[in-house]
């Protein structure tokens, strides 16, 4: 892991509504994610981890406090591959290729590697509505990448697969993150999930939405959902997040 | 091949039916049969009509000089199509039906686009976009008429005025309805400004803006029939002046076989459009549309 600060995010708060109903979707959070690393962003729904996503992203502006991608290229996958319905899937990612300026002339050998990255290569003449939705993933995954993005931010992509095909999702994800060496912001609120994939798990707590533990995932790569110590580290990410819903509530009732 | 023949036999009726047996040209390969199938409802609609018109003429409810048999008209069709005067009458009805549309097609869009970018716009002329498209256009005549005097110009503002409300409704909804989740992923590949709109509204909105088109062609036809019945501009025949023509001089075939034409056209144009539908709604896997 390189010394480098891939993003900085600093007593964010982010309320959310006009005068009448005001909700705090984020209270006073701070966050320093390390260069090349990759963090899963672990709570409940509700806890505000997406919304942190989004101000990562630059989608939404926070209330106070601020928050620096050191000017990388931040890339972002959402829960639906969000693939443009009217362009193939060539067409989707030299969209992208296009927005970031990449001369047109490299279009045909950059979109081949891409598809060849997601292991997708003979896809490119396809529509979305064609693919099943594993494979729009991996053409999201693709056009993401198509943008050179330092940072990749990535909200519960994986949730609307079946089990099957996310197992597979995480083995691409994790040889991309290897070979490219990006940094990777990923929301889940799944733990299993969360011990599989990250090198460190945030833990968020709802109401107000806020960071109350920083985990370190110190297993060997590659890791299989099944792997005896994925499953040991759910376990603990489980019951620490059991012990912090207590608190909560206790916290709660004192006040 | 042996399943193909197989089924291809099961499709073929065992009895012969009652009509005149088809033409030996006609090889009972597949390409003609889809062809068929999809146009014999249509065939089958127009025998209805005319059956249902020759029972009504064999009643004796009019007489024949009013009402004629659809065979005379149908002979009177005929006979229209080697006449110069009838396809010159059919070309400049036609080129005001494009000119007419197609400057509609300009200021509905370009409308559309600054209705849904504007707020003040949209505030503005947003609702008076529905008035208007709610206004039957035959009633915009006689100011038309005030206007312009009895000329193309009166016609082409009516025809205008019919279809680019519809057109620029069409374009407006269609950019409304743009998923957000498109917008933010636009928005993340690093698309703004005037990008967002060439690479991911405009795109999105098509399949709408399309159907606005069409809704825009109907109206189109309508207020130029409307407008060559009114308008009559004396050098130029058309199909409107033409049915005027022939009312006046009781001339009761001519006058249903250019009302034929005239729905016939329209039919063909709509056709168009939705055939036009059809294959965007196709690429983005929507299926097929209904009509």
């Amino acid at each position: 892991m390189s010394a480098g600060v891939a993003l900085t995010v600093e007593n964010v708060t982010k309320v959310f509504g006009g005068h009448g109903q005001r909700t705090t979707a984020l209270s006073q959070v701070s966050l320093k994610v390390a260069d090349g690393d990759f963090v899963c962003l672990l709570g409940r729904s509700g806890c505000g981890k997406s919304t942190l996503l989004s101000l990562l992203a630059g989608l939404t502006q926070p209330t106070s406090g601020s928050v620096d991608t050191h000017g990388h290229r931040v890339g972002m996958m959402f829960q639906d591959a969000n693939l443009f319905p009217w362009l193939t899937v060539s067409g989707n990612i030299e969209l992208a290729l296009r927005l970031s300026g990449v001369p047109r002339q490299s279009w045909r050998d950059r979109v081949a590697e891409l598809l060849e990255i997601v292991q997708l290569p003979q896809a490119g003449d396809k529509r979305p509505h064609e693919l099943s939705g594993g494979m729009r993933q991996r053409v999201a995954l693709a056009r993401s990448l198509a943008q050179d993005c330092r940072i990749l931010l990535m909200d519960e992509p994986f949730a609307a697969l079946d089990a099957i095909t996310r197992d597979g999702m995480h083995e691409h994800i994790e040889r991309i993150w290897i070979e490219r060496g990006i940094t990777v912001v990923f929301v889940t609120h799944n733990v299993r999930e969360a011990a599989r994939l990250s090198n460190r798990v945030v833990v968020m707590s709802p109401s107000p939405g806020r960071i109350v533990d920083d985990v370190a995932i110190a297993l060997p790569r590659p890791r299989r959902m099944e792997d005896a110590a994925v499953a040991e580290q759910s376990g603990i990410l489980h019951q620490l997040m059991d012990l912090h819903d207590t608190a909560s509530a206790l916290e709660r009732l004192a006040s | 091949m042996t399943l193909v023949s197989h089924t291809a036999e099961l499709a073929t009726p065992r009895t012969p039916l009652p009509t005149p047996a088809p033409e030996p040209a006609e090889a009972p390969s597949r390409q003609p049969r889809r062809v068929w199938a999809k146009v014999w409802p249509g065939l089958l609609a127009v025998a209805l009509a005319v059956a249902a018109w020759q029972i009504v003429f064999w009643t004796g409810w009019k007489p024949d000089y009013v009402l004629p048999s659809p065979g005379e008209v149908g002979a009177e069709l005929l006979a229209f199509l080697g006449e110069p005067k009838f396809w010159q009458a059919l070309g400049n009805t036609l080129a005001r039906a494009v000119l007419g549309f197609a400057l509609a097609l300009l200021i509905g869009t370009v409308l559309g686009i600054a209705v849904s970018a504007s707020g003040v716009l949209r505030a503005a002329i947003g609702s008076m976009l529905t008035g208007l498209q709610t206004m039957p256009s035959i009633a915009w005549f006689p100011f038309a008429i005030l206007l312009f005097g009895l000329t193309e110009n009166a016609i082409t503002f009516v025809v205008v005025l019919g279809a680019a409300p519809s057109i620029a409704n069409g374009l407006i909804s269609g950019i409304d309805d743009v998923p957000p989740p498109l917008l933010q992923t636009a928005k993340v590949l690093g698309a703004k400004g005037f990008t967002i709109y060439r690479y991911v509204i405009l795109p999105s909105a098509l399949l709408t803006y399309v159907a606005g088109l069409k809704q825009g062609w109907a109206f189109a036809w309508r207020s130029l029939m409307a407008g060559e019945l009114l308008v009559i501009i004396a050098s130029k025949p058309s199909l409107g002046v033409q049915l005027q023509y022939y009312r006046e001089f009781a001339n009761a075939p001519a006058l249903l076989a250019i009302m034929i034409v005239v729905l016939v056209l329209g039919t063909v144009f709509d056709g168009l459009f939705s055939k036009l539908t059809e294959i965007v709604r196709r690429n983005r896997g929507l299926g097929a549309t209904r009509l």
